[in-house]
């Protein structure tokens, strides 16, 4: 760890003030002893580059899972004054409201008697990875519904349950998405792509519920040890990077007009209020409705092929949550004892809410906001539950996943896909995927282990731990 | 080889060689698409598409053009195959540094491909953007080099 690095607690580590020219405030991170060892200079730089820009409060923050990234490192997380402060593509990244979202089964893994049948029957209807069609027919009037409704729109094209809307971060929608701020490009991408993953680290993952750690709350989640459940992680596909793509040529160019000093290129932005900032903003809530209305095609095909499959409801099923990890969102929080309106960025983050906080549906309130944190192909996935701790400490924040350790080229030099996918098979996870490459690529072994980061943002405070679900069978794109 | 992976944590980090810069935005076009399809193929060519970017230096036309090609391979299912570019303005070598740099520079053409099939070229992995972290354009012995990020 650099010398200038200040441990604070067994969790929490300061990056001071003048460890990046320019800095306006301190950086934060969350990392476990065993976590730091890992961390990479890039990511640290980055920290300290993010904490150089307008506006920003507080702190910029670096959850467990933090690694070197596009302009804010991955796992960060910085909150702006609205007046003062600035928005930046580089905090929220090329997939826009890349998220995660989990349903529940009436199964178990007794039900499951042709796992490979069922994960090559879920790999022939939902098309993964480059070149991927999707079945979903939409036309440019749906594009720009769905870009407008998100959820909701999926849902009254027939494609999933009403309930399935509250469950997710924002209702499945948020606020401002400026279909003007879209180009004609990131249209086309985005048309035939609505009801796929893409590839690098999208899937559709089925689990066990393994071990609930926490009763209550998993009740209220609805979730029961030893449940069959599918969790699918995916984002705004081709739509989404051309937003950001578009924007961010705007915004190096705003930065300049508007003299912000950017200790980095990739940190283009423009004060949240400016035209340029607005515009940001509308195209990259539009990208956002996308991806939710993609995860929700992609949700009601999984449902069509259980129901078909397994005989059971498609109401049987239903919709835990759904949380974004690239966003930056208008939110209300705390600081200096003043409650404000913030923006704030998350990229490769997830919001954690505490138990009270009106965003959280009704019917989790109490619980806190449920957080869903996926492992790698081999190693388990989480759900948490948000806190009071991280309302505080990290703008109601946490982690989004296990953290890459290791470059694709090295993952391909250590193992062949062939024997990433024998080994997982051994432990009981049929994996399918368009080529070998791919899952050497992601392999187990090039991630930090999920287990590590989220025991670290619980000792940390920034969430309780509800429930591990076991990979059972995953397919990658 | 052109081109090769270098170590990136997250995404995928490139080094492309040339012996001029027209050359190199060729090559830069077929590492993307070895990139994406784990190919590129050499086969007669079936489509042509149109290709135009623009850039104030040599860097921006690297990234704005490998965008511009990003969005063809994607929404036209096209395998490049061969690239026929003009490049306007500025001598062929790369001038680090020097004013032949900058100025608004434009490279235009056409890219010639075949059309994506699953079962040849689902070898690789989706590109979601070119990214200016880490870039670097400089002259080399042998002509000029790119080291260039794309966003996985």
């Amino acid at each position: 760890m650099n010398d200038k690095i200040r441990k604070l607690t067994e969790t929490e580590w300061e990056i001071p003030k003048g460890f990046v020219e320019g800095m306006r405030v301190p950086g934060r991170f969350f990392l476990s002893e065993t976590l730091a060892a890992s961390i990479e200079d890039g990511a640290l730089t980055q920290l300290g580059n993010v904490a150089c820009l307008p506006g920003i409060l507080k702190n910029s923050l670096g959850m467990p899972d933090i690694h070197w990234g596009y302009g804010f490192p991955i796992g960060g997380v910085a909150a702006f004054d609205e007046t003062e402060g600035v928005i930046s593509p580089g905090g929220v990244g090329f997939d826009i409201n890349c998220g995660v979202r989990m349903i529940t089964t009436p199964l178990t893994e007794k039900d499951l008697t042709d796992k490979p049948g069922l994960i090559s029957e879920l790999y022939d209807a939902v098309p993964v990875g480059v070149g991927a069609k999707s079945p979903v027919r939409l036309s440019q009037k749906d594009l720009t519904s769905l870009m407008e409704e998100g959820s909701s729109y999926a849902v009254e094209l027939g494609y999933g349950m009403k309930s399935d809307i509250e469950h997710c971060e924002e209702n499945g929608r948020l606020e401002g998405a400026d279909i003007s701020a879209v180009s004609d490009k990131a249209r086309k991408r985005g048309i035939p792509q609505c009801g796929t993953p893409g590839s690098g680290n999208d899937f559709l993952e089925l689990q066990k519920a393994a071990k609930i750690f926490d009763a209550e709350t998993a009740k209220v989640y609805g979730v029961e040890e030893g449940q069959i459940c599918v969790m699918i992680h995916c984002g705004s596909r081709g739509l989404g990077h051309q937003v950001c793509t578009d924007h961010l040529k705007v915004l190096e160019e705003a930065a300049d007009r508007y003299g912000i000093a950017l200790p980095d290129r990739q940190l283009a932005c423009a004060p949240l209020a400016s035209k340029e900032g607005e515009a940001y903003f509308g195209g990259m809530a539009a990208a956002a409705n996308y991806a939710w209305a993609n995860r929700q095609f992609i949700t009601h095909i999984v449902r069509k092929i259980f129901e078909k499959r397994f005989g059971i409801a498609y109401e049987e099923m239903p919709l835990v949550y759904d949380v974004a990890h690239n966003v930056a969102k208008h939110e209300e929080h705390i600081t200096d004892g003043i409650r404000r309106k913030v923006c704030v960025h998350r990229k490769g983050a997830t919001r954690a809410f505490a138990p009270g906080s009106p965003e959280v549906p009704a019917a989790y309130r109490a619980a806190g906001q449920p957080v869903i944190i996926p492992g790698s192909m081999g190693t388990p996935s989480y759900l948490l539950a948000g806190t009071v701790a991280a309302m505080e400490r990290t703008f109601g924040s946490t982690c989004h996943g296990a953290g890459r350790l290791k470059s694709r080229s090295g993952a391909k030099k250590m193992q062949t896909g062939e024997e990433v996918a024998a080994s997982l098979l051994e432990q009981g996870i049929v994996v399918k995927a368009p080529n070998a490459a791919a899952i050497a690529e992601e392999s187990p072994a090039v991630y930090k282990p999920s287990s590590e980061v989220v025991k670290c943002v619980a000792d940390a405070g920034l969430s309780r731990i509800i429930c591990r679900m076991k990979p059972l069978g995953v397919i990658k794109g | 080889m052109p081109f090769e992976e270098l170590e990136h944590t997250a995404d995928v980090k490139m080094r492309i060689t040339a012996s001029g810069f027209s050359g190199l935005l060729s090559e830069s076009g077929f590492a993307l698409s070895q990139v994406t399809y784990g190919t590129y193929p050499r086969e007669a060519p079936s489509l042509s598409v149109g290709i135009e970017a623009e850039g104030k230096t040599r860097e921006e036309l690297c990234v704005n053009f490998l965008s511009e090609l990003l969005v063809i391979m994607e929404t036209e299912y096209l395998v490049p195959v061969a690239f026929s570019l003009t490049v306007s303005a500025g001598p062929e070598e790369i001038q680090t540094g020097a004013a032949e740099n900058r100025g608004k520079l434009t490279v235009s053409g056409t890219v010639s491909g075949v059309e994506f099939e699953r079962e040849k070229h689902a070898g690789g992995i989706g590109v979601k953007g070119i990214s200016y972290s880490g870039l670097t354009l400089r002259r080399v012995e042998t002509g000029c080099e790119l080291i260039i990020i794309f966003d996985i």
